[in-house]
């Protein structure tokens, strides 16, 4: 394409211009489909902030009326950045950079706004001795896994994350069955999850991260409902030695409250066979509702954190004692046993 | 520098040993990325290595370093495997694909005869996946809409070509023993590196049987996806390199991001032209040559053997 210097398109006068200029050719913009007039395209440029004025003012009436916050306007907030931010982390493209185990900060952050709403709204969490977790360094998170699908999981990393002084994220070790899984093997390496395996723990804990494992496993997850509040065996006290062998104290967690998320009355051996899952759970919701039966119950949480079990003080070469290794396996599950009653003595009640 | 054409899966290596006074042998005949995973892959990776190894073997032989090529794809890709796999979890479990079967074998092979010949000093490198033009893995990235397995993002290590002759030249001349893990640092998801080749992931391939997915890719794209290839895309594969790092004080110059990167922008070498197949009286001219050579006193020291 050939094209005349700046300097000649100027040169002359506006006659000789027009003799030897042609037609420029109009590039337009291609036609939408459907042609909005353009009030409803103001209107549309305009919704998400006309929507938050309208709630803030609809938020103050109710406060005025009521007396108490029906709509918290922080939350309306939280949820609009949330939205924004996955726009955001949407065009990214390659430029993001992952750990060694697949966990990118970024996107795992970005959906705390989610989570938190479950956190203080659904399930209104109460959560004591956050302060018991290190605000730096190596820790083994120890705590008791119940309800059909790991939600525990989830909002002990959300506590650790809204109410530590030192946001941290928690490293979870998740039964190598669910890293075979379609989509929950990337979301839960994505969010930074990894096998259950002690090479893990190990390699987590020397790059001094927090570790979450539940000892229990599918066995806790896949209690009856009549069974709930007791705790399954805790493994062999594979946990115990890994952190007495990278020096990292153990911290117990008690919760309460998953247990009642999905009441499982029954389990369909032959069909989780089938599927190649540990159990097939049966509640009074699921399958009979399809979908709807995935939907936790609303129940009331309280999560305690125990003062550090210091296992560290314990020379390497302990982790092969099994007499000492189960000693202090049996220690932290009945620290934990003990914290699931006392804090179900504070609960009033499963939902409120 | 001589080249001689020669073919492992005949008993030549011996032969070859003995009379030339070879002292360090580099076991590179070894078929990770074939098309087609057949009888003649498994008879050159197993039997082929078998026949090196017992012209290596006996107390008249002269080799005093052994160097055998490897991969990474010895371990299979599974999802209960840890996060980042150490040398010594090769062979645990069943290995789906024949390549890896192979693999496991080859290995245990070597290592048998590195206890049967404790004079000679044998040394594993399992080396990375590579993309280049030529790979498996290279060309499947290459097509502009990449199928993926639906709800599958596997972590990805690669290794640079130019690391990895440099790994196996440093194992030639160093005197460091076992298996040794070769890769570059960090990793890549499978979407993220889709990103970088300029492409567009599509998952279309369904989760569950990788035969039907293999099979419709080829069909569609014309890209022959291997049986171990197609696990890694599943379920990925990381390797822990700390052992090759501690013992070789050495690591790859390209990290995974950066093999990459250089192939998104075509830095990547130009192919080796493969070489013509070999004649059993080249061979048989060859060491002619050489016993006159020596009558006469000459005579170099190195030499490359090729299938």
């Amino acid at each position: 394409m050939s094209r005349l210097p700046a300097d000649d398109i100027y040169a002359g006068t506006p006659r000789q211009r027009r003799k030897t200029s042609r037609n420029a050719r109009v590039v337009k913009t291609p036609r939408p489909l459907l042609r909005m007039p353009p009030p409803i395209k103001r209107l549309q440029r305009q919704a998400p902030m006309l929507a938050i004025q309208g709630l803030s003012e609809l938020s103050g009436r109710l406060r005025d009326l009521t007396g108490h916050e029906v709509i918290d306007m922080a939350r309306v907030v939280e949820l609009m950045q949330f939205v924004y931010r996955q726009q955001q982390l949407a065009r990214r493209g390659a430029d993001y950079a992952v750990d060694d185990f697949g966990f990118d900060a970024e996107w795992t952050e970005s959906f705390l706004p989610l989570f938190k709403i479950l956190y203080r709204d659904y399930w209104r969490i109460e959560t004591a001795g956050i302060e018991h977790v290190p605000a730096a360094g190596r820790a083994l998170l120890v705590a008791n896994h119940a309800g059909v699908l790991p939600w525990d999981g989830t909002m002990i990393k959300t506590a650790v994350f809204a109410e530590h002084p030192n946001p941290r994220h928690v490293r979870a070790l998740v039964a190598s069955l669910f890293m075979g899984m379609p989509v929950l093997s990337w979301f839960l390496r994505r969010t930074g999850q990894t096998v259950g395996h002690p090479d893990d723990t190990r390699r987590l804990l020397d790059r001094d991260q927090l570790v979450l494992v539940f000892p229990e496993g599918v066995r806790g997850t896949g209690k009856l409902y009549q069974d709930r509040y007791k705790l399954r065996r805790f493994g062999r006290g594979g946990f115990v030695s890994t952190a007495i062998r990278s020096g990292a104290p153990i911290v117990p967690i008690s919760v309460v409250g998953s247990e009642e998320l999905y009441p499982m009355i029954g389990d369909v051996a032959p069909l989780a066979k089938l599927f190649g899952l540990p159990y097939f759970p049966i509640t009074p919701f699921w399958p009979w509702l399809g979908p709807l039966g995935i939907i936790p119950l609303p129940s009331k949480w309280r999560i305690q954190f125990h003062p550090p079990i210091h296992v560290e003080v314990h020379p390497p070469e302990a982790a092969d004692d099994q007499n000492l290794v189960m000693g202090l396996a049996d220690q932290v599950r009945d620290t934990i046993q003990q914290g699931v009653y006392d804090n179900l003595k504070l609960r009033r009640g499963v939902f409120v | 520098m001589d080249f001689v054409h020669a073919d492992t899966r005949q008993s030549v290596i011996g032969k070859l040993v003995r009379q030339l006074r070879i002292d360090t042998v580099v076991h590179l005949a070894v078929v990770i990325d074939s098309p087609r995973e057949d009888r003649a892959t498994h008879e050159t990776n197993v039997i082929g290595t078998m026949n090196v190894l017992a012209g290596c073997a006996g107390p008249s032989s002269p080799v005093n370093r052994l160097i055998v090529k490897s991969s990474q794809a010895v371990y299979g890709a599974r999802p209960e495997y840890p996060s980042l796999i150490v040398e010594d979890s090769a062979g645990f479990g069943r290995a789906e694909s024949s390549v890896s079967r192979d693999l496991v074998e080859l290995e245990q092979l070597t290592h048998d005869f590195a206890l049967r010949n404790p004079g000679c000093r044998v040394a594993r490198m399992r080396l990375g996946y590579r993309m280049t033009r030529e790979t498996s893995l290279g060309r499947y990235l290459s097509l502009p809409l990449v199928p993926t397995f639906a709800g599958f993002d596997p972590r990805l290590q690669l290794l640079h070509e130019e690391d990895a002759a440099e790994a196996v030249a440093r194992a030639a001349l160093g005197a460091q023993e076992g298996a040794f893990n070769v890769a570059g640092d960090g990793i890549v998801v499978l979407s993220q590196a889709i990103a970088i080749m300029g492409a567009r992931a599509t998952p279309v391939l369904p989760p569950y049987g990788r035969w039907a997915s293999r099979v419709a890719v080829r069909l569609a794209t014309g890209v022959r996806i291997p049986v171990h290839m197609a696990d890694l895309l599943a379920h990925g594969s990381v390797v822990d390199c700390s052992r090759l790092q501690t013992e070789f004080g050495w690591r790859p110059a390209y990290s995974t991001r950066a093999v990459l990167d250089a192939f998104a922008l075509g830095q990547t070498e130009e192919p080796i032209e493969s070489p013509s197949p070999p004649q059993e009286y080249e061979l048989q001219v060859y060491l002619q040559r050489r016993r006159r050579e020596r009558r006469d006193g000459r005579g170099s020291a190195a030499l490359a053997l090729s299938r």
